[in-house]
This record gives structure tokens, C-alpha cells and sequence, in this order.
């Protein structure tokens, strides 16, 4: 266009100082109609949905609060059961508010560890394998995370005792292990509880005083003597599988993918904490029952089974 | 009188046309003519305080569906959705131990689309949390917090967390049995926090169990503090979007 021969330059033309500027131009489109149109359909379509969701499906209808009657399971909701489940694992005060803080201070500095310009504004940018880099660390976190479930609810003591009765396997496997059975794994090795309660820790590690708070009284009871084997149980190997599970995975995805940077680096470990987060709300949703045991979706009880509401 | 975009009174229906739409009081209220020239469609956005959210023009791309799937839109339009839900559900709804059960009970049988209010408010409340979420994710995967927005990325996670402790304080307010045992689980949570965790449970329970202290108070916070916060922190969102040169695109 600008280009174009001038047969008769009575008129110069006028310098143009940022051609790039006047590329873009044409690159635009005017926002009314074409965006506001989109809105417009999609708002309409969004309307029509929570109209035909608010028509079909009543909400459960339960009895009037009453703190006298707990029910069995007593389930936050929906978007908290994530925290619940971990309150199964490990010391409430880290499930409950250690790791919630902490996973929210690191999600908004994301921002200011990978500072590059690289990638911007395209979907899986920055990083040329950034989608295998997503699908491995999606598989990686949901397999780690249901194993680490499934051994805290003791599934591999379930499987060693039904194994030893391989006629009645199936059965065995569908009640959840026979009961008083001679073969069990040892108790250490049950759950995460069992390295605590399944192992004899001499009497001292049970009773050590923090030093300063001991004596100044500052915090809570609480805080007065360590239990080492508890804190080992509740606070140690959880934290240790917290921080360890993404450096591993960090790890396997230099030995498969090369070099990550620190965009590579962050679709891993933000794809990562979002299917632990995803894994964590589905298993404390659909798969805790009565006394938060671990069952499959269709044996709860409808509706405080699923916690919707 | 303003100049009509058509040609000059030829039929009875451009009469009629000109009388409705080109007559002083109509032109007070709507500057630009009718957005059928690009002239006229640039002025209706820019002229008009809901529209002026956004630019005039924007980049091919950004009108993609695909780009965006148009999540964080969604939330602001749950967000609008629950406040007009909200506000209905206010007239029927009295923050108290003896009567919320009931009220809500009396929405359900004895309002007229009263059901359907409070159903709308629960389906949209859980939408907006979804929404909120994926916005998020598509903002990573498409590497939209890089600079110059890493800023605004943080004000989008306060915005989750406030989209979050909006949906939990609105979890007591029907004041049945899943409602209290929900809220008495997640402040139990809090409660666990070492050195402030009892006392900062008190604080929002307003009691040492959930009873009409926390009723009022996640009420007050549900309906009008943590909305006018969100609010504030949607318009710095939003300001900052058009600050920082809208969508980010590749440089």
C-alpha cells in the first residue's frame, strides 16, 4: 500500500516513522461488533445453562443445624476436601495452613521467578516441549499422589494379606483384606502412622523440650515437648515427600527433555501442583466415606458422601 | 438536529426512524449513531461506560475462542450473576439462628421463582470457582503473567482467594445440617494454625463454635465485604489489563 508507485508526487507523501505500527493496524478488528458479540453469546449461553442446572438439580435438603448431631463424614466444601485430605496425612497445622499459605505465596510469585519475555500470549509458549513437559508431569503427580493414598490407607497390607490366599483372592480384595489373618506386612509399614505406632522409639524421643519455648512459655502447650516420632510421622516425611516429589520430578524431566530453564521448570511444577490439587479434591470428594475411610464413588451415601452442595 | 446516517426523508419510515433516534433527548443519552460505520462502532465502546472496559480495537488473535475461551469474562459475568441473584435472595433471607433454616425453606415453597433464585446463586457460585481456576490455568499456559503483568497475575490470586472465601462464607448461610458441619470442618482448619490459630478462629466464628456470631459475621462478609474487596481488586484487574497493553501477545 504505502509501497505503491507514486505516478504524480505533487503531494509527498508523509514520512512514516513506525511502519510496523501501521502493519498491526490491519491486524486489528474493531471490538464492537466482534468481541462484544462473543460476550454477548457466551454470556447468553451461560445464562441458559445455570437455568436449566438450577431447574434440573435442587440442592440436597438436609435437617436444620444442629451441633448436637454430628454427621459421618463431616465434609468441607467441595473446593476445601483437597485440605481435608491432606488433614488425614499430615499435622492439621501444616495441611490446614502451612501448605495452603505457602502454596498461595508461591503461586503469585511466579511472576517474578520466570521474568523472561519468551512465549507470551501463546498457548504452551516459551518452552519448545511444553506440552510433553504438561502431559508428564500431569501422569507423574496423579500416579505419586493415588500411591501415596493408597499407602496411607494401607492398600499394599490389603494386597500382601489377600495375596497370601490366592484362592479367595477376589473376595478378599473386595471386603479390604481379611481380618486377623496371620499374613500381614509388619505394622511399620502399614501406613505413615505405623512408623510411629508399629516401632518401639525409645522413651526420650517421645519427650524432648524445645529448648527456648520451654522455658519462656511463649506458645501453647503444644509447643512445650517434641514427640520425635510424631513429628516424624505428621510433619518430616510429609514435608519431605512435598519438597522431594517435585525436585524428582523436575529431575526426570531434565533426564528425558533436556535442559527445562525456569519457564520449563515452572509448566512442570505448576502442572504438577494442579493434579495434586485436582487428585486431592476428587479422592477427598468422591472417595472418603463414613469415618473418611478410602471407598469407591458408589458406595457413599448421597448427599453428605459426596459433600456437594 | 443531528445529521441521520440515511439518506434524507424519502419514506414515512425514515421519518419515523429520525423522530426516534435523532431527536435531542435520544441523542443526550446515546452520542454515537447507530454502530453500523466504524466510526460510529468505535464511538459506541469508547463513549460508553460498560463497554469502555475494553479497547476500541484489538488484535485478530484475541477474538479467537480458542485463545482465551473467554474464562475470565465468565467469572466477572458469574460474579455480576451472583450479585443480582444475591440481592433478591436478601429480601427473603434474615441472618438468623432461628428464622435462616426457615427462610430458606419459605424461599423454596412460598416465593415465586424463588427456587429457582437460589439455585441460580448456587450453580453460579460453584461455576465461578471453576472459572476462576481455568482462567487461571489458561493465564499460565499461555504465559500471560510475564512482564509487564506479573503484577496483575498477584491480584488475580488474591482474586481467587477472595472468589474462594466468598463461596465459604455463603456455604452457612442456609443454616442446615451440611451447611454448619461444612463451616465447623474448615474453621476447625484454621483453628490448627500454630501460635494464632485459636485465636484467629474466635475471631471469624466470633465464638468458640459456630453458632449466630458466626452466622452474622460470614453473612456481613458474604454480602457486602468481601464483594466490595473483590470488587476493588476486579477493577485493578481490569485497569491493569488495558495498562499493561491488553491480552499479552508475542513481542
Amino acid at each position: 500500500m504505502a509501497s505503491a508507485p507514486v505516478v504524480k508526487a505533487t503531494v509527498p507523501t508523509r514520512p512514516m516513522p513506525n511502519p510496523r505500527a501501521r502493519r498491526e493496524r490491519d491486524e486489528e478488528v474493531l471490538v464492537w461488533p466482534d468481541l462484544v458479540f462473543i460476550e454477548f453469546v457466551s454470556a447468553v449461553l451461560f445464562t441458559i445453562l445455570m437455568m436449566a442446572l438450577a431447574t434440573i438439580i435442587n440442592p440436597p435438603k438436609l435437617d436444620q443445624a444442629n451441633s448436637d448431631i454430628t454427621p459421618n463424614p463431616s465434609k468441607a466444601p467441595w473446593y476445601f476436601l483437597n485440605l481435608q485430605e491432606l488433614l488425614l496425612h499430615m499435622h492439621p497445622a501444616l495441611a490446614g495452613v502451612v501448605v495452603p499459605t505457602v502454596a498461595l505465596i508461591l503461586l503469585a510469585a511466579i511472576p517474578y521467578v520466570d521474568r523472561s519475555h519468551d512465549g507470551q500470549g501463546v498457548w504452551w509458549g516459551g518452552h519448545p516441549k511444553a506440552v510433553n513437559i504438561v502431559v508428564f508431569s500431569t501422569v507423574f503427580a496423579f500416579i505419586i499422589t493415588w500411591l501415596l493414598i493408597l499407602y496411607d490407607n494401607g492398600t499394599q497390607d490389603i494386597i500382601y494379606n489377600c495375596a497370601s490366599q490366592p484362592d479367595k483372592l477376589w473376595s478378599c480384595l473386595k471386603e479390604g483384606g481379611t481380618p486377623g489373618d496371620a499374613h500381614h506386612l509388619p505394622a511399620y509399614l502399614r501406613n505413615v502412622r505405623g512408623i510411629q505406632t508399629g516401632i518401639t522409639w525409645p522413651k526420650w524421643t517421645t519427650h524432648i523440650p524445645y529448648m527456648p519455648f520451654h522455658q519462656l512459655k511463649l506458645l501453647d502447650s503444644n509447643f512445650l515437648n517434641l514427640n520425635l516420632p510424631a513429628w516424624i510421622v505428621e510433619q518430616a516425611i510429609p514435608l519431605a515427600c512435598m519438597i522431594g516429589f517435585p525436585i524428582v520430578l523436575v529431575f526426570l524431566l531434565r533426564f528425558r527433555y533436556g535442559p527445562l530453564g525456569v519457564r520449563g521448570t515452572m509448566f512442570a511444577l505448576f502442572t504438577g501442583f494442579m493434579t495434586v490439587y485436582v487428585v486431592l479434591t476428587i479422592s477427598g470428594t468422591a472417595f472418603r466415606g463414613e469415618g473418611q475411610e478410602l471407598l469407591w464413588p458408589w458406595q457413599l451415601k448421597p448427599p453428605e458422601g459426596l459433600g456437594i452442595a | 438536529m443531528a445529521i441521520s446516517e440515511r439518506p434524507p426523508g424519502q419514506s414515512w419510515q425514515d421519518t419515523v426512524y429520525d423522530k426516534l433516534f435523532h431527536n435531542y433527548i435520544w441523542r443526550s443519552i446515546f452520542r454515537s449513531g447507530y454502530p453500523n460505520t466504524p466510526r460510529n462502532q468505535a464511538l459506541v465502546v469508547a463513549t460508553n461506560v460498560f463497554l469502555h472496559l475494553h479497547p476500541t480495537r484489538l488484535h485478530r488473535t484475541h477474538v479467537k475462542i480458542t485463545h482465551t475461551y473467554c474464562l475470565g469474562g465468565l467469572s466477572f459475568f458469574m460474579f455480576l450473576g451472583l450479585t443480582v441473584t444475591g440481592a433478591l435472595l436478601m429480601f427473603y433471607y434474615v441472618p438468623s439462628v432461628e428464622r435462616a433454616y426457615t427462610d430458606i425453606q419459605a424461599l423454596e415453597s412460598n416465593v415465586r421463582f424463588g427456587e429457582l433464585m437460589r439455585n441460580m446463586h448456587r450453580w453460579m457460585a460453584h461455576s465461578m470457582v471453576l472459572l476462576v481456576f481455568m482462567h487461571m490455568m489458561r493465564v499460565f499456559y499461555t504465559g500471560a503473567y510475564k512482564p509487564p503483568r506479573e503484577f496483575n497475575w498477584v491480584v488475580g490470586v488474591i482474586l481467587l482467594v477472595l472468589t474462594l472465601l466468598l463461596s465459604f462464607t455463603g456455604y452457612l448461610l442456609p443454616w442446615d445440617q451440611l451447611a454448619f458441619w461444612a463451616i465447623t470442618v474448615g474453621t476447625n482448619m484454621i483453628g490448627s494454625a500454630p501460635v494464632f490459630g485459636t485465636k484467629s478462629r474466635f475471631l471469624l466464628i466470633g465464638g468458640t463454635e459456630v453458632g449466630q456470631g458466626a452466622l452474622i459475621r460470614f453473612y456481613t462478609l458474604h454480602v457486602i465485604g468481601l464483594p466490595l474487596l473483590a470488587a476493588i481488586f476486579m477493577a485493578v484487574h481490569f485497569w491493569r489489563i488495558r495498562r499493561d497493553g491488553g491480552l499479552a501477545r508475542p513481542l
